[in-house]
């Protein structure tokens, strides 16, 4: 009885012992992909996003917060300026307009949609203040405006 | 999807460490009919213990999560195959563990709120110095080496402690080197200038002679290998380097023509089948044990660890490679490298030299200690009795072993600058 418990169990510890160093590597990278854009962060003189989902429990690479300090499109390939594998996002999701220091917001077309403090926007620019709470894919932003 | 994301939390890992200690001990209560209640009672200790002590850390923000779970989980290998070998050297172990965690938390805390480490170079030098003539003055002899030291019915290994106090006389150095002053030598009128360095590398010879005066000689070489990186690191002098690698040959080389003992390591290294049942006795064991485990290992309690000599000591990777496999051993060597690059990446973001180089010592110091075992037990490089830090057997290898991690913890917060300033 011992010999058959022991014999399951062995196997079941080999699983347990590397499935723990997975999520350990798992939570180490996660965390890499945030410290090394520490760097250009917040510089306070442009808008950023924040994103306010916790960011362990998503499983793709995602950073604490981008600056808006130009024109961006978001989407999920690698030719928008940010882009994030969220697998709720379009191609192209949503993109960032500024003019004359005003940020706008407009959706180039998604699937599922985006959000400003719950309400859908439509391809038409809307206008972003301070506070506003962004919602596409699985993702939620806060936009934070400049400090100065 | 929520469950989804529930199961890649930041808990998980600590999750999967209890369930590891929930089996292991329901195992080993059933191991050999001994349905023993305070096995399970040990169980639920090792169990509440790691899970408070992660909350802990982690709520209060003390820095590196990381640390600790890798390291409970080598604690909690080695407390299952100590248990799995002998109930009572168990019950003794998770003591000591306890012990160590207490001990962690005041490190971390006590390194926290001192603020001069290090200008206390002197003292360092001095502290150690008086531990290796306490040891040779009153040591015993186990096993080969004389470092053991009775102290009011415990015994001790001091050696184990001069490891940490080594490290931060050397950080200290580095960080004051500038400020250093020695007087210079008058000899028949002419003055000649000592260079710092001169006198460290005398220093850190000393101590090395130490060991090998107490036949430490797996402590001789974790010393040099220590202090030799962090030269390397800190010392831009390439003659320096040069002439510390020079006089390590050498005196290697000597060691393995004159010195006896060597001699036997070295020659059961080369071949341990010559005299199997005499001077190759432990090295065959070991590799004896490590075969019949297969990829798979026999199972916990299935295998027969107990021919291995020493196997909760310097042998236990060995008992781990037969009752677990090549599998188990190899996750291992694999915790042991992610807790040496978490440590790298900690002494990265530290700015202060002093602090910088603790870190690595201690990193450069877990790593090296891994490697000089295992290296040794599966036959890569000739055998030197040393601990496996966190998993063997012993109270001063554990206890040393948790208050080096608990600095390196105190580094990994990082908020050295801000306080300063403050003041």
């Amino acid at each position: 009885m011992f010999e058959l418990i022991s014999t399951i169990l062995k196997y079941i510890f080999i699983v347990i012992i590397y499935y723990f160093i997975y999520g350990i590597i798992r939570l180490i990278y996660l965390d890499i992909s945030t410290t090394s854009y520490t760097g250009k962060k917040i510089s306070g003189k442009y808008p950023y996003l924040k994103l306010i989902n916790q960011r362990e429990k998503l499983k793709f690479k995602v950073d604490e917060s981008y600056v808006l300090d130009g024109d961006k499109t978001i989407g999920r390939t690698p030719k928008n300026e940010i882009f994030i594998q969220d697998p709720f996002l379009s191609g192209e999701h949503a993109g960032i307009a500024i003019d004359h220091g005003i940020c706008y917001i407009f959706d180039m077309g998604s699937k599922n949609g985006t959000f400003v403090n719950d309400e859908k926007i439509s391809k038409k620019r809307h206008e972003l203040t301070n506070g506003d709470a962004i919602h596409l894919g699985q993702l939620n932003f806060l936009y934070v405006e400049s400090m100065e | 999807m929520r469950a989804m994301d529930s199961i890649f939390s930041n808990y998980r890992p600590v999750r999967m460490i209890l369930l590891f200690n929930l089996l292991a001990f329901t195992l080993l209560f059933l191991f050999e009919e001994r349905y023993d209640q305070k096995i399970l009672l040990s169980g639920l200790i090792v169990m509440a213990l790691i899970y408070l002590s992660f909350t802990i850390i982690k709520w209060r923000t003390w820095g590196d999560e990381y640390l600790f779970l890798i390291v409970s989980m080598l604690a909690s290998i080695g407390i299952m195959m100590i248990f799995r070998l002998e109930v009572q050297l168990g019950i003794k172990q998770i003591q000591w563990f306890m012990g160590g965690i207490v001990l962690f938390f005041i490190s971390y805390i006590v390194y926290q709120k001192i603020r001069f480490w290090d200008r206390l170079t002197i003292f360092y030098l001095i502290l150690s110095l008086t531990l290796f003539i306490i040891t040779l003055a009153f040591g015993k002899k186990i096993s080969g080496a004389t470092n053991w030291v009775n102290i009011g019915g415990i015994t001790l290994q001091p050696s184990e402690m001069i490891k940490v106090i080594f490290i931060f006389f050397i950080a200290s150095f580095f960080k004051n080197r500038g400020s250093i002053k020695i007087p210079n030598l008058q000899i028949k009128g002419k003055k000649i200038k000592i260079k710092d360095t001169t006198v460290m590398t005398l220093i850190a010879y000393t101590h090395m002679g130490f060991l090998v005066i107490q036949r430490e000689w797996g402590g001789a070489l974790l010393f040099f290998l220590v202090y030799f990186t962090l030269l390397y690191i800190f010392e831009s002098d390439l003659r320096l380097l040069l002439i510390n690698a020079g006089i390590a040959i050498v005196g290697g080389l000597l060691g393995a023509k004159y010195v006896y003992h060597i001699q036997v390591r070295i020659s059961t290294w080369l071949d341990p089948w010559r005299d199997i049942s005499g001077k190759g006795y432990q090295i065959t064991q070991s590799l004896f044990a490590i075969g019949s485990g297969g990829f798979f290992g026999t199972g916990i309690g299935l295998g027969s660890p107990q021919y291995i000599p020493e196997a909760q000591t310097d042998f236990i990777f060995s008992a781990i490679c037969e009752e677990l496999g090549i599998f188990g051993g190899a996750a291992v060597v694999l915790l042991y490298f992610i807790l040496v690059y978490r440590g790298m990446k900690i002494a990265m973001k530290v700015d202060d030299t002093f602090h910088k180089a603790v870190a690595l010592g201690i990193t450069i110091m877990f790593g090296f200690q891994t490697f000089i075992i295992i290296g040794g037990v599966i036959k890569l490089i000739p055998l030197t009795g040393i601990t496996l830090p966190f998993i063997s057997y012993g109270g001063s290898s554990l206890t040393t072993s948790f208050v080096a991690l608990g600095i390196l913890q105190a580094i990994s917060k990082n908020n050295f600058e801000e306080e300063e300033g403050e003041i």
